[in-house]
């Protein structure tokens, strides 16, 4: 009797348990997928960059001063190439650093929240627009004002970069800084506010330094944002042959070649194995080396930010405090110098001294000026950053939709490009986008939703969670320009896929997989632990829980994260520039065949169809309507769900 | 430094301006609203000055004339290539070359940028740039053809080994009378002595496949479609990607027809391809309709500007 009953139920268990170890492999191999496409990239971009540091020298390819590879003899100098990037990013950071973080701190602390509900998704849709359309605007709009404006024979310079990247790294920035600002603790603002400080003191002495380690780490993800960068930043700089460095190096009206514009230029029309080819390569290694760096501190900076909120116990400070100090006040003296030093050498004595007496007066005023002042100029030049930056994406939405909107009507839409698309419509590349994005968000999202649900459900904080969080975390700052390489060298030749519809979404649905993980994980958080212990308690099984109670209601979430992954495959070009695309009226039958896009469409009229302006503007506005389009429902659904989860 | 260009420069922060104004109404008490006009006294100063220091390094392009803002093509064009060999002499290109991806980005930056030159494929030519003559003679169709127009190249097609089947058929027709005629409507100079494409009884079936220079996509995209009308169960996909891209592709055998812009480099020369030249493009010099300096220049002006001799279009107009 005994024996009959027990066997069935062993037999479920074992079933059971097959089922339940068999979810865990498979969660846990999805898990892992980050971290083997991080290495597979590197691995192969170090396979084909390998030849060129055999054959010229690693030394002699990072310290050349001339990038000339097809002269004679050849010369592959990758240190111009370099110090233009850092060049270009610094320039950007000047301009966002200041706008981010003042949008940051209005939207957490000034805002009312009615003004909160329209400023933030305002301020993400910029995050929308994709690179392509960005440059347009650039090359168009922007170096024609600063050839105007600032009476130089070129626009295409190091300044147009620089804004260009600056306002494209406001969201990343204002985005993370705000969630610091967000997450100090309340405590520190009420007892501030109690003790009789203003709101601006309050901001200013208290939050802002709490959440210090926060928007350190918001730069850094601007930082390696603005690096990575490539259409825009291709269309705009100008380039120069050789990859010169200005001169003067504070020249910002100087042209100026960074190492994305670099791959993005002369990728397509190298020959494939030469060692212009091999150089290449070993740019985008160098490329990605960097951003690696940049991510790497990144997610060191927010990991102890999360362990110093984790631990309130105060450890003893490593340095004791008047020597810290003492390294502060060195280190301020010593920027201070090295700033004067430049002014003195750009601008002369005169106006060095004229600049030094000025900086001193404005620091006295503003210490005579009472409190309450005080906290009016600074909450006027902090709305003053955010009606910045709101009047950029105004500018930039304001040109092409009035330059698009005489092309949009029905047909367009509908039919397919004749002429070359001088007229005609757009219906293939709109098909091919859709195409390309579902495949991507197919792969992507079983991948990224496994992964978090192995990251959150299954184990516990330690040293396989960190390493995997951080392969997302390095794959969601790789370079999207490096993605369409290690596409090309991995799926085209390797594979040898050719240009196809599979390579295509194999490369976005890589490049996606980040962000997905990420706010799935976002999801599963809000999930309260009561309701999974109150499945184990009626019996419920690990995967039967996670799958009955644990993953509908983070359904909204996950959804948000596919809809953001959509919106951002739907705007790239450089990732299918080399892996998938092919210009013309065709709609694919398979995926083993090349495909049209809407960004790839815009890129080629532009580039390669002449008397083509008015359905470039026209696909440029249905790119971007497209992408908004997406994150509009993303910020709408997260509304939604922010406001139903009230457990 | 003029004090002119200080005013100037004070009228263009308009923007400022209104921000400081918004800035003092705010504050009522007459005491800070000194104190605020002082410190946004000094703001203004630090940026005139600021500005100074931005236009010292405009001041240096010098007063009289323009200075010529040189365009050319990336590295790897084969544009670039011929124009290397052909007008430079494979002497080096001034290092305040700008360099650009696509012919369309070229004639896009010339239109808006009035001190700029460059080359580009004779399709390119409309009213938003100004042709200039070579020698005296102007870049068109008839003085290509005649040989009189001094810089064209060929544009070519490349196949694994000899052409067959679907491949063989498509770039007969693409040398053929029919395609040429697509050839001279998108702004390419068409091969001499073609002969009509001969349609044979049967028609192809099957898949091509043809990839490779974006300059010969729009010429090849045409003709695969007037080609697709003769053969309606062939199926033909022409994408871009470059001329590298191309060629690396057809000899991988991932494509039948490689297209490209260039001829084989030296690194490409032992892959088996067999070269097939479908057209000719005509390079021409264009700057912006602006430019009242130059309407002809000589091939050897032409290599002084790009080798960096001449600088200032005030040194051409004499």
């Amino acid at each position: 009797m005994v024996m009959k009953i027990r066997l069935p139920q062993k037999s479920i268990l074992t079933k059971k348990f097959i089922k339940e170890k068999g979810m865990k492999i498979i969660l846990f191999l999805s898990a892992i997928s980050a971290i083997i496409i991080i290495f597979s990239i590197i691995i192969f971009l170090f396979r084909d960059a390998y030849p060129i540091f055999q054959r010229i020298g690693l030394g002699p390819f990072l310290t050349g001063m001339r990038w000339n590879p097809v002269g004679q003899p050849p010369l592959y100098g990758a240190f111009p190439l370099i110090i233009a990037t850092l060049l270009v990013t610094l320039g950007a950071m000047v301009i966002a650093i200041p706008l981010s973080i003042g949008s940051a701190i209005f939207i957490s602390e000034i805002a009312t929240p009615r003004v909160k509900i329209i400023i933030k998704p305002a301020v993400e849709l910029l995050a929308g627009i994709p690179s392509v359309v960005f440059g347009f605007f650039g090359l168009i709009v922007l170096t024609t004002w600063i050839r105007i404006s600032f009476n130089v024979p070129t626009g295409e310079t190091w300044l147009a970069g620089s804004i260009l990247l600056g306002i494209m790294a406001i969201p990343t920035i204002t985005s993370v800084a705000e969630d610091a600002i967000s997450s100090v603790p309340r405590e520190y603002k009420e007892g501030s506010l109690a003790v009789g400080a203003s709101r601006w003191q309050t901001i200013s002495k208290i939050i802002v330094p709490s959440a210090m380690s926060g928007i350190t780490a918001a730069i850094i993800l601007g930082i390696g944002r603005a690096i990575g960068e490539t259409m825009a930043v291709m269309m705009v700089c100008g380039n120069p042959a050789y990859g010169l460095i200005p001169q003067p190096i504070t020249n910002v009206f100087a042209p100026i070649k960074t190492l994305t514009a670099t791959l993005g230029i002369e990728m397509g029309e190298v020959a494939t194995g030469s060692n212009h080819y091999y150089a290449l390569f070993g740019l985008a290694l160098i490329l990605l080396i960097i951003t690696l760096i940049v991510n790497i501190l990144a997610t060191v900076i927010l990991g102890r930010l999360k362990e110093k909120q984790r631990k309130s116990k105060k450890k003893k400070p490593v340095i004791s405090y008047e020597f810290g100090r003492k390294i502060k006040q060195t280190f301020y003296l010593l920027i201070g110098t090295i700033v004067i030093a430049i002014l003195f050498i750009t601008v002369g004595l005169l106006p060095t001294i004229g600049i030094i007496t000025l900086i001193v007066v404005i620091y006295y005023l503003l210490r005579k000026i009472s409190v309450k002042v005080q906290q009016r100029l600074a909450f006027s030049a902090i709305t003053a950053t955010i009606i910045i930056v709101i009047i950029f994406l105004g500018i930039i939405l304001a040109y092409i939709v009035t330059n698009g909107v005489g092309a949009l009507s029905w047909d367009f839409i509908t039919t397919g490009p004749t002429n070359l698309g001088r007229s005609g419509g757009i219906f293939p590349a709109i098909i091919g986008t859709l195409y390309l994005v579902a495949g991507a968000i197919a792969i992507a999202l079983p991948l990224g939703v496994g992964a978090a649900v192995y990251l959150h459900e299954y184990t516990k904080e330690g040293i396989i969670t960190k390493i995997i969080r951080t392969g997302a975390d390095l794959l969601n700052g790789t370079p999207s320009i490096v993605f369409g390489l290690f596409g090309f060298a991995f799926f085209v030749l390797y594979l040898k896929l050719g240009f196809s519809l599979l390579a295509g979404q194999i490369t976005l649905a890589f490049m996606i997989l980040p962000t997905i993980i990420r706010t799935t994980e976002e999801a599963l958080k809000c999930v309260p632990q009561s309701l999974r212990e109150g499945s184990y308690a009626l019996g419920a099984s690990k995967w039967q829980t996670i799958q009955k109670v644990v993953l509908p209601p983070a359904a909204p979430g996950i959804l948000t994260g596919a809809i953001l992954g959509i919106g951002r495959a739907a705007g790239e070009t450089a990732p299918i520039l080399f892996t998938a695309v092919v210009f013309s009226d065709f709609i694919s039958s398979s995926v083993l065949q090349p495909v049209n896009a809407l960004p790839y469409h815009l890129f080629t009229l532009a580039t390669s169809i002449p008397g083509s302006q008015q359905n470039q503007a026209g696909t440029a506005l249905v790119l971007l309507l497209l992408v908004i389009g997406i994150y509009f429902i993303a910020i709408l659904l997260r509304n939604q769900f922010r406001k139903k989860m009230k457990w | 430094m003029t004090i002119y260009n200080t005013i100037e420069y004070v009228d263009k922060v308009y923007i400022s301006f209104i921000l400081a104004i918004t800035l003092v109404i705010q504050i009522n008490q007459q005491k800070e609203k000194q104190k605020i006009g002082m410190l946004l006294i000094s703001l203004l100063v630090i940026f005139i000055l600021g500005a100074t220091l931005f236009s010292g390094c405009v001041q240096q392009q010098g007063q009289q004339g323009q200075s010529i803002v040189l365009i050319g093509r990336d590295s790897t064009s084969g544009t670039r290539e011929f124009f290397w060999t052909f007008v430079m002499g494979k002497a080096n290109f001034s290092a305040s070359l700008l360099e650009k991806n696509s012919n369309g980005a070229v004639q896009q930056t010339i239109a808006q940028t009035p001190s700029a030159i460059g080359y580009v494929g004779l399709g390119y030519v409309d009213s938003t740039v100004k042709a200039l003559t070579i020698n005296n003679i102007t870049a068109n169709v008839q003085n290509v053809l005649a040989g009189a127009y001094p810089i064209s190249r060929d544009l070519y097609m490349f196949t694994k080994g000899n052409s067959t089947g679907a491949a063989k058929e498509f770039i007969l027709f693409m040398q053929s009378i029919e395609g040429q005629a697509i050839v001279t409507q998108e702004g390419f100079v068409p091969l001499q002595n073609t002969v009509h494409y001969n349609v044979s009884g049967k028609t192809l079936s099957g898949t091509l496949t043809v990839s490779g220079s974006t300059t010969v996509l729009p010429i090849t995209d045409k003709v695969a479609t007037a080609f697709k009308a003769l053969n309606p169960g062939l199926m033909i996909t022409v994408t871009g990607g470059g001329s590298g891209a191309g060629i690396s592709a057809v000899s991988q055998g991932t494509v039948d027809i490689g297209m490209s812009s260039r001829d084989l480099q030296s690194s490409e020369s032992n892959l088996g391809l067999v070269k097939h030249v479908i057209a000719k493009d005509g390079i021409v010099i264009i700057v912006n309709p602006s430019n009242n300096y130059v309407n002809n220049l000589s091939l050897a002006q032409l290599k002084a500007i790009y080798k960096g001799e001449i600088t200032n279009w005030k040194d051409l107009s004499k």
